[in-house]
């Protein structure tokens, strides 16, 4: 009795402790003025606040909303095939559950946020995901669990209607087609005119395919053995590609401009789509699963050990919408520019995909679910550190397109100057030389700036171990994942067209009929290369219009599965704590059409597409400029289809939960019937 | 009942997390749940699983 006591009171003084340790967290970032504070307090204040979330918010969510009940067996029980459907160890089934949530995304828009300042990046990480990602990965991973791991699509349509499933189908597609473009650009200028960058990344298609071989002919099914010789190989470019930049022939084969890495990426996605995937598809896919984890780990031990001091102010100039990296006031811009890390849409495609058929207990989802997405906003707070780190001059310098930095280090430095940032004369010119890079001057897109970030935190740890090596290691394995992204992204964007069109005309249904896969993978390819090649052209940087309507979709595809997870807690019956996904949907409700609104009619021609328009066609004529005009019409209309999808889901929904809860229609909830699970302890 | 040796206990896990195929898990499986039917050879087994796995698109997050 005393013994229970005594631990009662250990535990209050212990989670007091962990909410005052997060509470000075918050306290010095929000405090600090002008003064340079460590990176350990942006980890402490995330940290404590996700071990209390998961301790008290997702327990309650485990607890009271989903009513999770280790009694009733989970598909993976009930249909053990040793294939797709196995138990696993939670624990296992978390890394897996990881490597399939985490990308590019939760790396890149904590970068190109920190214009903004650290503090709304690093507050909108921590908040969205406690009461937004989390709760959304969470919910769709217990609704499909339920439902023998019905993906997003087919919830949407049996939950709500057909019309919301076909909206969600849609814009699944949209998303795909940006989200690709947008990621492509990021490589695009990460690659551009960097010989040694591009030398690696050539290297890693005939590294997969010599895995691809290996595991289909020479030692079928040693995928362990074939991704050891891949990153063997991997690591061996990476050496081999300084000699590359360094010898003035090679490095001429290696240097390509933007147009010219676009068409490549835009072949390249299409091979990839039409190839057997045991070729190339399936040897990347282990290759980036393996450098992702082995990343991720790495960079946290760094940043643990060498808790680098913070360079970047809390807040900029720029939350009033006047920044250079790209248009648009904090609010609602700084919540479009980080999905991925806070809340991401993309998600409950994961989360209603392998993950739920592989999950053993049902109590386990809320470590897979919740403390999942939790490790992944983690991941956003180590690139908002890595941006961060960076001194705020260096950080304009390669995160401003040229037209406006202009092209030498002179122009730069007055345009920063008169921002009050100071970079020193010659300093992006050594920066460059010691990232082993030709120039570093607007490298827009997020990627080479992490880079930095990340080489010198790591090289850091390992001293003298060269930071240009570890420069292009960090552009290796981001240009790897996202590479990996595009392959995959086409193939399922172009299943998803198969299947559209098939409503359409039968024959093209048939995912395996040749003329049907060329032609579908072609449009999906012309699709998201569209963009990348306007992108690349853009005298704004393409990533000012991009990356927003990245974000806007993303968020949306978020709106249409919390809109899902609300309809399924109303049909369960449990409408008291359908605030649980209600609170976050409204927000993002207010971000994306709030941000899709500004983004159309805004009148600064920065930021709105049609008064861009406008401005341009008010300029000398040119085909130049029928083409941007033409363009900013596209993005305005896109913009307007994603608020209407918003619109149309939400809209429906609310229409099923009035049904349902003014008793006008049963609710019928359609999870697999109860069965006792053999696991079950104790009856 | 898995295998006993460490390793091999390690190298199970991380296949499992990379979404790799295993051969043993799927003997084991099939001697378990189909002992009269002959199970596939391993190169059987792993082309059935990459068109499973891949076949209809992998989903991966940005």
């Amino acid at each position: 009795m005393l013994a229970r006591k005594m631990r009662r009171l250990l535990s209050s003084v212990l989670w007091i402790a962990v909410a005052a340790l997060g509470a000075a967290g918050f306290a010095v970032l929000a405090l600090s003025r002008g003064e340079n504070v460590s990176a350990a307090w942006i980890l402490a204040a995330g940290v404590a606040s996700y071990v209390i979330a998961y301790r008290f918010y997702a327990r309650f969510l485990a607890l009271r909303v989903f009513a999770l009940d280790d009694r009733r067996a989970t598909p993976a029980e009930r249909f053990n095939n040793g294939r797709d459907f196995v138990p696993t160890n939670k624990w296992v089934l978390y890394g897996h559950h990881f490597a399939a949530i985490a990308g590019a995304g939760p790396l890149i828009g904590p970068m190109l946020a920190a214009q903004f300042g650290f503090l709304p990046g690093t507050l909108w990480l921590i908040a969205g995901v406690v009461v937004g990602g989390a709760v959304q990965d969470f919910t769709i991973l217990f609704a499909s669990m339920r439902r023998d791991g019905k993906s997003l699509g087919q919830m949407a349509k049996e939950e709500i209607n057909s019309v919301a499933g076909l909206a969600a189908m849609v814009a699944i597609l949209a998303i795909m087609v940006i989200l690709l473009a947008v990621l492509a650009l990021v490589v695009v200028n990460a690659l551009k005119a960097s010989p040694w960058g591009l030398f690696i990344i050539a290297c890693t298609i005939p590294i997969a395919l010599l895995m691809g071989w290996w595991m289909r002919a020479v030692r079928p099914g040693r995928v362990l053995e074939a991704s050891a010789i891949g990153i063997a190989l991997l690591l061996g470019a990476l050496v081999a590609g300084r000699w590359v930049s360094l010898d003035p022939t090679w490095s001429r084969w290696f240097t390509w401009s933007g147009t010219g890495l676009s068409w490549a990426m835009i072949v390249y996605g299409f091979f990839a789509s039409v190839l057997p995937v045991w070729l190339l598809l399936s040897p990347r896919d282990y290759l980036s699963t393996f450098l992702k984890i082995g990343t991720v780990l790495t960079l946290a031990v760094a940043i643990v050990l060498t808790l680098p001091p913070i360079r970047m102010p809390a807040l900029t100039q720029f939350t009033d919408g006047t920044g250079p990296v790209f248009a648009g006031k904090v609010f609602p811009f700084a919540f479009i520019t980080i999905a991925c890390g806070a809340i991401s849409g993309f998600h409950a495609l994961v989360a209603s995909g392998t993950t739920p058929k592989m999950v053993t207990r049902e109590s386990e989802t809320r470590l897979l679910g919740y403390g999942g997405m939790l490790m992944e906003s983690f991941v956003g707070l180590m690139a908002v550190i890595a941006a961060a780190t960076l001194q705020p001059g260096v950080y304009f310098a390669m995160n401003v397109p040229a037209g406006v930095l202009g092209t030498t280090g002179e122009s730069a430095a007055r345009a920063i100057a008169r921002w009050g940032f100071t970079l020193q004369p010659g300093q992006m010119e050594a920066l460059a030389r010691q990232m082993g890079e030709a120039t570093l001057l607007s490298r827009t897109g997020g990627a080479p700036s992490l880079a930095v970030g990340m080489a010198t935190i790591l090289g850091g740890v390992v001293r003298g171990s060269g930071l240009a090596l570890w420069y292009h290691f960090a552009i290796m394995f981001e240009a790897l994942f996202i590479l990996t992204t595009v392959d995959a992204g086409t193939r399922v964007g172009r299943f998803m067209l198969q299947e559209l069109g098939g409503h359409v005309w039968k024959p093209f249904g048939r995912t395996s009929w040749y003329p049907s896969i060329l032609a579908a993978s072609a449009l999906i390819v012309a699709g998201w290369g569209y963009f990348l090649y306007q992108g690349v052209v853009d005298p704004l940087g393409g990533i000012n219009s991009l990356w927003p309507l990245f974000g806007i979709a993303n968020q949306l595809l978020a709106a249409v599965a919390l809109c899902v997870g609300t309809t399924v807690l109303v049909k369960l019956g449990r409408q008291r704590y359908a605030w649980t996904t209600i609170v976050p949907l409204v927000w993002l409700a207010a971000v994306t059409l709030t941000a899709g609104w500004q983004k159309v009619f805004a009148s600064d021609p920065r930021l709105g597409f049609l008064s861009h328009a406008r401005l341009v066609a008010g300029g000398p004529g040119s085909a130049n400029a029928a083409r941007l005009i033409f363009n900013d019409r596209l993005d305005a209309v896109l913009a307007l289809a994603f608020m209407a999808v918003v619109l149309v889901v939400i809209a429906a929904s609310a229409r099923e939960w009035w049904l349902v809860l003014s008793k006008r229609k049963a609710a019928e909830v359609h999870e697999a019937p109860f069965v006792r699970s053999a696991y079950a302890e104790g009856d | 009942m898995g295998p006993r040796r460490p390793l091999e206990r390690f190298l199970r896990a991380l296949r499992q997390i990379v979404g790799a195929p295993d051969y043993a898990r799927y003997l084991e499986h099939h001697a378990a749940c189909h002992p009269h039917e002959p199970p596939l050879s391993p190169r059987e087994h792993y082309a059935e699983f990459v068109r499973r796995r891949f076949g209809g698109g992998v989903t991966r997050c940005c």
